[in-house]
């Protein structure tokens, strides 16, 4: 059962992601990408983690997918074609990828511990409790680079406002 | 829980087929805001190995990890699609072909 | 898991989830005679005795009219997008708890469909796909009209999924977990003796701040910017045949099931009643089964007044600008959330601390 979920889940996955970047229309690139995550939080929930799994919808497909899709709906895009570089070129980066893809497994896959271990019960209350004692202060550093991430993206738009109003 | 090693492999090859298509992605496609997608997708493989490790060895720090990883991209995409906005205002187009203008 | 088993899971699965549909006629022929009584006119009253089988009637002519799909349209994305919108609204009941358990054949089954320990992060992560129907289906409307209301539910969805996760986070850190049903454990008793126990007196501001991003995610008024019909026809729905729109509709009516289910577990003490325990209830009633039933009735019961009150303000108050709205949200639901958290959290500190 999970081996047969494992390939459903893998393959859809996988499809989806593929369909990020062969669609033309950026709309149906976000689709894809909206099912790829979904594939994604299936094989969080067979790893057993629910939480990551809900994260991931939560976050990822429920916010971050959402702006881009705005962004791609505020700016209309045609979808006219890329004039895509020249084959020498396509063929270049597709092999050096899958030679890069086939040097990591190896890597990857050169010990596995195959340990039978159990979950934690309340995976939750680990996770919580390891944020704020041993990794407190990535944790407060990763607030204040929020902020400046907030401050920084309300200075990309004023800008730009500026420079118009410059240019009356 | 029991995790077969013939699945340990196999989702490490997912992992590095959703990167692999999310670098492809990135250094083919000419639409900025797919480009940004792809770099979710790579994003999102290695969140996906992260998971899995941190399951398997029954350790939690991998997912503290990706929860960093989640907080970091949704700030990432957020400017990035400011900046996108503002390089659409300037040219009229995400195409990245039309951003050159530092290659003389 | 045995064959027993499955068949009970199948039929409650079948049984709740027939029965949150069931909302939807109810609730139109309760919408359109609370839109009558509030503007003091009759409503329909025509078909059946007070007008009750005019849902029966309004479904009868959705169905029979000529379904169209326009030219211009993206066909794909257009005919999804309705079940793009029904679809998470009808997943998010799984998480909803209608009661403690039942037994049957010297089994126990719980009145829930998955007893999910992270269901509240469950139902914020699957409601906010709904917003999916509404982008893809206005976008491939090909529509001004529609693309500007896509455009606006988006952002409107985003910014009320923050206070609403705010509510959510100060009522979570107060029950101590992420799970629907333990809260409801919770709120079981009587709090200084005399209110019940219920999450409402302790998390006040949270519940407000819900109840607000309540509408706001459901596209109710006074937050129905998406589909404002002065000044944007209908919204994302333009272009919509009479059943795609049914499906919409459907979808916002049920969306407003589960998130009055998600108020009652978690502040409106589910299944329970006020000032009377479980095991009271239980040595009063003498069986299992009955008491259940009792359990589920409180709880149709709860959801109904909250339906009620979604009609009520529905008719009461004016829709709101979209600068008013971001602005709402933004600058007040915002900050009061944030607050609200961290006064929670002191509260917490200082009571674990004793």
């Amino acid at each position: 059962m999970r081996e047969v979920l494992f390939i459903a889940f893998s393959l859809f996955t996988i499809g989806a992601a593929s369909g990020v970047l062969l669609s033309r229309n950026p709309v149906y690139s976000a689709f894809s990408l909206i099912l790829s995550f979904f594939g994604l939080s299936g094989l969080y929930l067979l790893w057993g983690s629910t939480f990551m799994a809900m994260i991931q919808i939560l976050i990822y497909t429920g916010a971050i997918v959402v702006l881009f899709v705005f962004v791609v709906m505020l700016l209309n895009l045609q979808t006219n074609r890329e004039n895509s570089s020249n084959i020498v070129f396509l063929g270049v980066v597709s092999a050096s990828v899958w030679l890069f893809s086939l040097i990591i497994l190896r890597v990857l896959t050169r010990s596995i511990p195959n340990k039978i271990l159990e979950i934690p019960e309340n995976q939750l209350r680990t996770i919580s409790k390891l944020l704020f004692t041993r990794y407190l202060w990535p944790f407060e550093i990763l607030s204040f680079f929020l902020l400046v991430m907030i401050i920084a993206i309300f200075a990309i738009t004023r800008t730009q406002e500026i420079a118009h109003g410059g240019e009356k | 829980m029991n995790f077969p090693t013939s699945i340990t492999y196999w989702s490490h090859f997912v992992t590095i087929a959703m990167f692999a298509l999310g670098l492809l992605g990135f250094l083919l496609r000419r639409n900025a805001i797919v480009v940004l997608m792809c770099i979710e997708l790579m994003l999102n493989a290695v969140n996906l190995f992260l998971i899995e490790t941190s399951m398997r060895t029954n350790t939690p720090d991998g997912i503290i990890l990706v929860v960093f990883v989640v907080t970091v991209a949704a700030a990432e995409v957020a400017v990035g699609l400011g900046i996108i906005l503002n390089l659409y205002r300037l040219k009229g187009t995400v195409n990245l072909d039309h951003f050159k203008s530092l290659q003389g | 898991m045995e064959w027993t088993d499955l068949i009970i899971t199948a039929v409650k699965t079948a049984v709740i989830y027939l029965g949150m549909v069931q909302v939807v006629p109810i609730m139109l022929i309760v919408e359109r005679r609370g839109a009558a009584l509030m503007q003091d006119r009759p409503g329909p009253n025509r078909v059946g005795p007070f007008g009750l089988f005019q849902p029966i009637a309004d479904v009868i002519k959705m169905m029979m009219k000529e379904v169209t799909v326009p030219r211009q349209v993206n066909k794909a994305l257009f005919l999804l997008g309705p079940f793009l919108v029904l679809f998470p609204a009808s997943l998010v009941i799984a998480a909803l708890p209608f009661g403690d358990y039942f037994t049957l054949l010297g089994r126990d089954y719980l009145l829930q469909v998955a007893n999910i320990d992270v269901g509240i992060l469950y139902v914020l992560a699957i409601g906010s796909l709904g917003i999916y129907g509404i982008l893809f289906g206005g976008w491939a409307s090909n529509n001004k009209f529609s693309l500007i209301g896509a455009m606006r539910s988006s952002s409107q969805i985003i910014s009320y999924e923050i206070p609403l996760g705010l509510a959510a986070c100060s009522a979570v850190l107060w029950y101590g977990s992420f799970s629907l049903r333990e809260m409801v454990y919770t709120q079981e008793g009587t709090f200084l003796g005399i209110l019940p126990n219920w999450g409402f007196f302790y998390q006040p501001i949270g519940f407000l701040l819900f109840f607000i991003a309540a509408f706001a995610e459901t596209n109710r008024l006074p937050f129905d910017l998406p589909e404002t019909e002065a000044e944007l026809v209908a919204g994302f729905h333009t272009e919509y045949g009479p059943m795609d729109f049914g499906t919409f509709f459907m979808a916002e009516y049920m969306n407003m099931a589960t998130m009055s289910g998600l108020m009652v577990a978690m502040y409106f003490g589910g299944w329970h009643l006020p000032w009377v325990s479980d095991v009271t209830l239980l040595q009063w009633l003498g069986s299992r089964n009955l008491l259940a039933a009792l359990q589920v009735v409180t709880v149709i019961v709860k959801i109904s007044v909250f339906m009620l009150m979604f009609v009520w303000v529905r008719w009461t108050l004016p829709r709101f600008r979209f600068d008013q709205l971001m602005r709402l949200a933004w600058r007040n639901l915002i900050p009061i959330g944030l607050i609200n958290l961290v006064i929670t959290a002191l509260i917490m500190y200082f009571r674990s601390a004793q």
